[in-house]
């Protein structure tokens, strides 16, 4: 199928696509890298009346550090991620979870800030957002707004944003030198969308787990949080009865639907086995000060 | 029905095209229909099956999920670059003596993720091959030869100096 | 697909199942309902716009009232089609009776076909989405008194 008939509008500043967006609201849908709208498009299962394409707005092509926050604006691809030595330092777990982004073909097009703002309940860069904590800044013609990310999620597909609100930037915190980080997923196809993806962040201290932070994908209509589960970790100063209780409480708490690919039950079995794996390896890189280098 | 239209330059394979196209008209479709480019092949339409596989700026990207107006301002290549009939490339030559292709709807893309690939690791793994194809569906071969002719072509590039 | 919930109706279960009875009101609080004429006895032809984000459609189609238990039991049928495809869905609520309120047991199966089966793994996420928001509304309903 071909995407349907829409108006479009090729802005060269963020002042003119907010203009854009407040006059046409929800029927006006932003075209970023396209990874996402596009198939929704071709498929006409979307339907805009005005496509706003960002790309001509070199303003939100920016990667920086500024305080302790690593700001990716709109337009930064998601190869960006896995290129740049600096995001590695910075905040490791993008750098994790980045290679389980789509394909190449698709991070070279495909945006950070699009991916978060399409908000699909099993795509990876949702759940890093949760994990540590990153900020979302959504702009209008009226203000700027800093939204959390565990605000940010509202639902499958659907954010806090309002109609006439563009994802101008996302703000992830750069992670200290005492956290370790790692991401994992299974999928049918390295590349496609998760079964199951856990984001996984411990920082060590005297030889034991101080704090953690454990975020899941593909586990709900939104990504996951699980702070019994992160509790459960720094409870118990011995590393595998640790893992051990948060694998039990991933298990217990996750209400994953079950679908043709992967049923309810194995995706939590695969939400308990990632939780293992993820903490064991993120433990690993935060006692031997790597971050999240690749072991 | 109102269709907007606008009026691009593209720049395909080094040359330049002045086209008058529907905004809502993919580049895979403005290559087929409009350059008849045909090289580049239409399979899923949501980025998943590969087949449509081209170059924009030298970086691989899937041609179905790029408006057409969008590669305005950029370099576009697709396979018909790679090499002729008369003078394959490497890569082509390595897919031809590994047998690793059977109808070939699948391959341009194939080709454009794979020479753009081995640019970046000329003396990949057999994993990492395996991963670098994982944005490629075939229906015919099972990949086996595929993955074999992508090993070949690091070879013959490597040996080439190239 | 499968899907289930519970939700509490606050106010006694005759009243909720005169809600429920009542065609219009129903209409009223469903999601994206634009139209809804009856075609028959417990049979309505509706169209519905309906979607999350931008993925958006409108449906339509017929609905159908498969059972009436009072004041117990409910159960519809539904099916819709649009551009991208067809919704066959049938749902049951069971009532239950807590004195000044009432409990809701609703289940549902939920088909789609054409190109809206690209999105079934989130149909479940989406249905529950928009049955929480079908029944937010009832509950608004009872509470006005406007039942």
């Amino acid at each position: 199928m071909k995407p349907p008939v829409f108006d479009y509008q090729d802005p060269a500043s963020v002042e003119e696509a907010l203009e854009l967006l407040a006059r046409h609201g929800a029927a006006a849908k932003v075209l970023a890298g396209g990874q996402s709208l596009m198939p929704l498009l071709n498929l006409r299962l979307a339907r805009p009346e005005v496509v706003v394409d960002i790309n001509r707005i070199d303003a939100l092509d920016y990667l920086t550090e500024e305080s302790g926050w690593l700001r990716v604006g709109a337009r930064v691809r998601q190869r960006r991620l896995e290129r740049e030595a600096d995001v590695r330092r910075m905040v490791p777990l993008l750098a994790e979870a980045v290679r389980f982004v789509g394909h190449p073909q698709i991070r070279n097009r495909g945006t950070v800030c699009g991916s978060l703002a399409h908000a699909d309940p099993a795509a990876e860069l949702p759940a890093v957002a949760v994990a540590v904590g990153a900020r979302l800044v959504a702009r209008s013609r009226s203000g700027v707004r800093e939204i959390p990310a565990e605000e940010f999620f509202t639902g499958p597909l659907t954010t806090a944003l309002r109609p006439d609100e563009l994802l101008a930037e996302a703000r992830f915190p750069c992670t200290g030198p005492d956290w370790g980080w790692a991401f994992l997923e299974v999928s049918n196809r390295h590349g496609d969308y998760a079964l199951c993806a856990v984001a996984a962040g411990v920082r060590a201290g005297d030889g034991r787990i101080q704090d953690a932070r454990l975020a899941y994908a593909g586990a709900g209509p939104v990504p996951v949080r699980l702070r019994e589960a992160e509790a459960a970790l720094v409870e118990h100063s011995d590393l595998e009865e640790g893992i051990r209780a948060a694998s039990a409480e991933a298990r217990r708490v996750l209400q994953p639907d079950g679908d043709l690919h992967a049923s309810s039950e194995f995706r939590r079995h695969l939400a308990a086995v990632l939780t293992a794996r993820t903490v064991r390896l993120a433990w690993t890189r935060a006692r031997t000060r790597s971050g999240g280098a690749h072991a | 029905m109102r269709e907007p239209l606008r009026t691009v330059q593209l720049e395909v394979n080094g040359a330049a095209y002045t086209v008058t196209v529907p905004v809502r008209k993919t580049l895979a479709d403005v290559l087929r229909e409009d350059l008849q480019l045909t090289g580049t092949h239409v399979g899923c339409e949501q980025g998943v099956c590969g087949a449509c596989t081209v170059w924009l700026d030298g970086e691989p990207v899937r041609s179905c999920l790029l408006l057409a107006i969008q590669a305005a301002g950029h370099r576009v290549t697709t396979v018909e670059a790679l090499g002729t009939v008369d003078r394959l490339h490497p890569v082509q030559e390595a897919f031809w003596e590994n047998h690793g292709l059977q109808c070939g709807f699948c391959t341009p893309g194939i080709l454009m993720t794979v020479v753009a690939f081995l640019r970046e690791h000329p003396a990949p793994s057999r994993q990492q091959i395996r991963e670098a194809l994982a944005g490629h569906l075939c229906r015919c071969t099972g990949y086996q030869n595929i993955v074999r002719a992508v090993e070949d072509a690091a070879r013959r590039l490597q040996a080439r100096g190239t | 697909m499968k899907i289930e919930g519970t939700e509490t109706l606050h106010a006694p279960r005759d009243r909720v199942w005169a809600l429920l009875d009542d065609p219009q009101a129903l209409a009223s609080c469903t999601p994206g309902m634009q139209e809804l004429r009856p075609t028959g006895p417990d049979e309505f032809e509706a169209v519905l716009s309906i979607g999350i984000a931008a993925v958006r459609g409108t449906y339509k189609g017929k609905l159908r009232i498969t059972e009436r238990t009072p004041p117990e039991r409910y159960a519809v049928q539904v099916e819709g089609s649009s551009g991208a495809g067809f919704v066959r869905a049938v749902g049951v609520l069971e009532l239950e009776d807590q004195g000044a309120q009432t409990g809701v047991r609703w289940s549902g199966e939920v088909q789609v076909g054409g190109a809206l089966t690209l999105g079934s793994r989130m149909i479940p996420g989406i249905a529950r989405m928009l049955a929480g928001q079908f029944f937010q509304c009832l509950d608004r309903k009872l509470q006005e008194g406007s039942a």
